[in-house]
């Protein structure tokens, strides 16, 4: 069963077409990667999903609802988290406050007046962002500030961030650029440790990290889906090689 | 509304006057904004040390004085300025930028306080710029006796020709198409490999020296005392803001714009400030990015 | 046990705050502080601690918090003046009036951020300040300010002297107590968030725009009080309640104390009130130069204020061997 249908998307800006009739499926579940040379679309595509940018045309149905025209922390609420190119966590906040935050948006929904609630109700909701802490590997961390983590430790944390409130969909905008050999493997490592169940989107330039995680690749050039199917497919697919190439030669 | 052609002259002409002010406050503060980053609370502050200097030097020696040596002097404070505090700012947060020159404008206030004292010192205009227009010799179509205090009026042209002079130096130079660039994309402009901090430094000395221009010409109008310079910043930011952040061009349409709107109101409202305020909050709500700004500047 | 362990831990900062507060009046003369002045120190805790809500927690600077405790001092003088000499009614209408105000300016400044909303707050306030000098000048008083008010009363309490300033230092203690309360809360820490990640915030489910709206409306509130007890403090109302200078006062002070901590910006009004009023009298009119000096040293060596001070002295005084 889908649980992502985008359906006939386009979005223009300006003169320019950066999506045209997009359409694509993911299979509940699965590792779906989106690949694809530079300017293509992808991050546009994962800025729609996430109601950043709104499509001139088509509709995106998540689990049977619509999600364009909703506010990003409805979506969020819906069950849909992203992961971003560079982490993205409160740098001023310590570890456990950084993951307590979804714990809290989980319960409490996008807004919520308990201005006076104590530390002895919230307890258990602490206590749960620090299992989740430690399923990540950070609990050396708790108390430390965000912003003293290293790159890797970051990313960690911002999983730790996405995961706490239970999303069903992970959206990933290449999560292991800029990222050192090992650090890459840790991440594909904890890509794949992930429970399951969780389906995954991932936008991802290298191509190893592409093969090893996902089971489903769409390939979109110039604001168009050219080619879909499993990593065996993609790999010699004329159309994926003539869209690397044309833009090796400009 | 029955407005004789004469008061609709007058109100022309005082709008005009007062916009001519806002917008060689706002000139600065916009071309610093656009191209540092920096949002400076200290140019109302910049305009005082100018009257001040200018009104001391005019007292002493002659207007002709003040004139070739008060800009000149401001650029040079400003450049110091910017070297000593701004620059550590670059990187820090905009309320941190907010906050310094906050605080500088207090101190610069203060001082001149000290120094000068708290009341206004009279400025006298020079001979030749003193006296008045009569205004139904040039303007036929004027009934009966219609006079303007000439000095307001050449405050008028100065600003006219210092809009039209920065104007130039940034579409016609080579360092100001550098600048324009700045405005648009800074960090493009590192990886060509100009170097921004000089023209930085540069580009907050002018500022400066647009205010002591300012200064020189519109001391003997806004009169000479310490509270002068918050007086004025305040709806110069709002001159800016309206007319959209770094936009130069904005700066002039939104300072004639709140100048006329003020002198057209004034025999309507008793207090004639409140009009900017309230096209400020319009401009704003209505068109975020103000009249002329630009997408992107301050997100 | 655990749970009087606990209260204890949480609430020692504000019962510490109580005992030197409540104390004042035997202490601060001693410093050379003249009565009333301790009352004026405790008024300006309150706006402080409320601004810090809003300041040091989301981190929007507001110029322009002097529209809501002036509105709010313009309405108890007047309700005082018309209505009755009773403090509670008029202290009542006047803080649900300027918070009513601040929901709408609130909701119209915090579609901006950054330096937009600091000078959209500032011509909120001044458009207050020229309505009051102006149109408003029947009720207000105009350039003269607004005079004439009643003895104000407490029921039959005569509010002058010792009764107003333990009158304001219980509503100040309150006030601080529930400003802990809620950094505590779940809504504390997400207004934090919105200071240090606001993207990231919304994209894990929250609102961000409706806590900021909150935060705001909290610190107008705490302001109105302010405003309320400085009529009741003195009874008078200058058209300079609404002016820039008392916004940027309490920046001024927030930031001298250091952000965000709430103690930090209590110390800086009792720091700036004290300068003000007492040491002045050594430096004469420079003493705005000295502390417009200060107050750049502070922004630019010591971003965090007092506090950052007196957490870096711990540091290097208090810490253990083994801690580096």
């Amino acid at each position: 069963m889908a649980i992502l249908d985008i359906h006939q998307v386009s979005l223009s800006f300006g003169g320019l077409k950066a999506l045209q009739n997009v359409n694509l499926k993911v299979e509940k579940g699965t590792t779906h990667a989106l690949i694809g040379p530079n300017g293509a679309g992808k991050s546009t595509l994962l800025n729609v999903l996430t109601g950043m940018l709104k499509p001139d045309d088509g509709s995106v149905m998540f689990d049977g609802k619509p999600l364009l025209n909703v506010n990003s922390f409805d979506i969020n609420q819906l069950g849909i988290a992203k992961v971003f190119q560079t982490p993205a966590v409160f740098p001023e906040l310590t570890v456990l406050q950084n993951v307590t935050i979804p714990v809290f948006a989980a319960r409490d929904g996008s807004f919520n007046l308990n201005m006076f609630e104590g530390r002895s109700k919230q307890r258990p909701l602490i206590e749960f962002a620090e299992q989740q802490i430690c399923e990540l590997g950070l609990e050396n961390h708790m108390h430390s500030l965000a912003s003293s983590l290293s790159r890797g430790d970051k990313r960690r944390l911002e999983m730790a961030i996405c995961l706490a409130n239970k999303p069903q969909l992970l959206l990933l905008d290449e999560p292991t650029a800029g990222m050192a050999r090992h650090e890459t493997e840790k991440t594909i490592e904890l890509l794949n440790s992930m429970q399951d169940g969780i389906t995954k989107v991932i936008v991802e330039h290298d191509m190893n990290v592409v093969f090893s995680l996902a089971e489903k690749i769409s390939v979109l050039a110039q604001g168009q889906i050219i080619a879909e199917g499993s990593p065996d497919e993609i790999k010699g697919h004329p159309k994926v090689i003539e869209a690397y190439l044309g833009e090796a030669q400009v | 509304m029955d407005m004789t052609l004469n008061a609709f002259t007058l109100s022309i002409l005082t709008g005009l006057q007062l916009g001519s002010i806002y917008v060689l406050i706002a000139l600065g503060l916009t071309l610093i904004f656009g191209t540092l980053g920096v949002v400076n609370f200290a140019h109302g502050a910049l305009y005082l040390i100018a009257i001040y200097l200018a009104v001391s030097i005019n007292n002493a020696f002659g207007f002709t004085y003040a004139l070739i040596i008060v800009p000149p002097l401001l650029f040079v404070i400003g450049v110091l300025l910017e070297r000593g505090l701004i620059q550590r700012f670059y990187d820090r947060p905009h309320t941190d930028q907010i906050l310094v020159t906050f605080g500088l404008a207090i101190v610069i206030q203060e001082l001149l306080k000290w120094v000068f004292g708290a009341n206004n010192i009279p400025f006298a205009i020079p001979g030749w710029g003193n006296g008045i227009l009569f205004l139904h010799e040039y303007l036929p179509f004027l009934e009966g006796f219609v006079v303007y205090p000439k000095w307001r009026m050449i405050l008028v042209a100065v600003s006219i020709v210092t809009v039209a002079a920065v104007f130039a130096l940034l579409h016609l130079t080579r360092f100001g198409l550098v600048i324009r660039a700045g405005m648009r994309d800074a960090e493009m402009l590192q990886f060509l490999g100009v170097n921004i901090n000089r023209r930085f430094m540069v580009v907050f000395g002018l500022g400066a020296m647009i205010a002591g221009i300012a200064g020189v010409f519109g001391g003997p109008v806004t009169q000479v005392s310490p509270e002068v310079g918050m007086g004025l910043l305040v709806p110069s930011f709002l001159v800016v803001v309206i007319g959209g952040m770094g936009s130069l061009g904005g700066a002039v349409l939104a300072g004639v714009l709140i100048g006329m709107a003020q002198s057209f109101t004034a025999p309507y409202i008793n207090a004639n400030t409140i009009i900017i305020y309230l096209i400020t909050v319009v401009v704003l709500l209505v068109r975020p990015r103000g009249l002329l700004g630009s997408k992107g500047v301050f997100e | 046990m655990t749970k009087q362990a606990n209260f204890w831990q949480y609430n020692k900062v504000v019962l510490v705050f109580a005992l030197i507060a409540l104390t004042m009046p035997f202490w601060f003369p001693l410093m050379g502080g003249y009565s009333g002045l301790d009352t004026k120190i405790m008024i300006f805790c309150i706006f402080v601690v409320g601004f810090d809500i809003l300041l040091g927690f989301t981190g929007y600077l507001s110029f322009g918090h002097a529209a809501f405790f002036g509105i709010a001092a313009y309405t108890t003088g007047i309700m005082l003046k018309s209505f009755s000499d009773n403090i509670l009614p008029a202290m009542f209408v006047a803080v649900l009036l300027a918070t009513l105000v601040s929901v709408m300016v609130g909701l119209l400044t915090l579609k901006r951020t950054g330096i937009y909303f600091s000078i959209l707050t500032l011509a909120f306030a001044e458009m207050f300040h020229s309505m009051a000098m102006a149109m408003l000048q029947t009720w207000t008083g105009g350039e003269n300010g607004l005079t004439g008010m009643p003895t104000p009363m407490l029921f039959d309490i005569k509010m002058q002297g010792a009764s107003v300033f333990y009158f304001v230092t219980i509503v100040a203690i309150i006030l601080f107590y529930v400003a802990k309360r809620i950094e505590r809360s779940p809504v504390g820490l997400l207004m934090k968030a919105i200071k240090s990640n606001q993207t990231r915030l919304e994209y894990t489910g929250i609102n961000a725009r409706k806590y900021k709206l909150l935060a705001f409306v909290i610190s107008a509130f705490y302001a109105a009080v302010a405003g309320a007890l400085m009529v009741v403090y003195e009874p008078f109302v200058g058209h300079e309640f609404l002016g820039w200078h008392q916004s940027g006062e309490v920046v001024i002070m927030s930031v001298i104390g250091g952000v965000g901590t709430l103690i930090g910006p209590m110390l800086g009004a009792g720091f700036m009130l004290y300068f003000e009023n007492v040491l002045s009298v050594d430096l004469g009119e420079q003493w705005l130069l000295v502390l417009g000096a200060i107050f750049m040293a502070v922004v630019i060596f010591m971003p965090g204020g007092f506090m950052e001070g007196i957490a870096r002295l711990k540091k290097r005084y208090f810490t253990t061997v083994d801690g580096e």
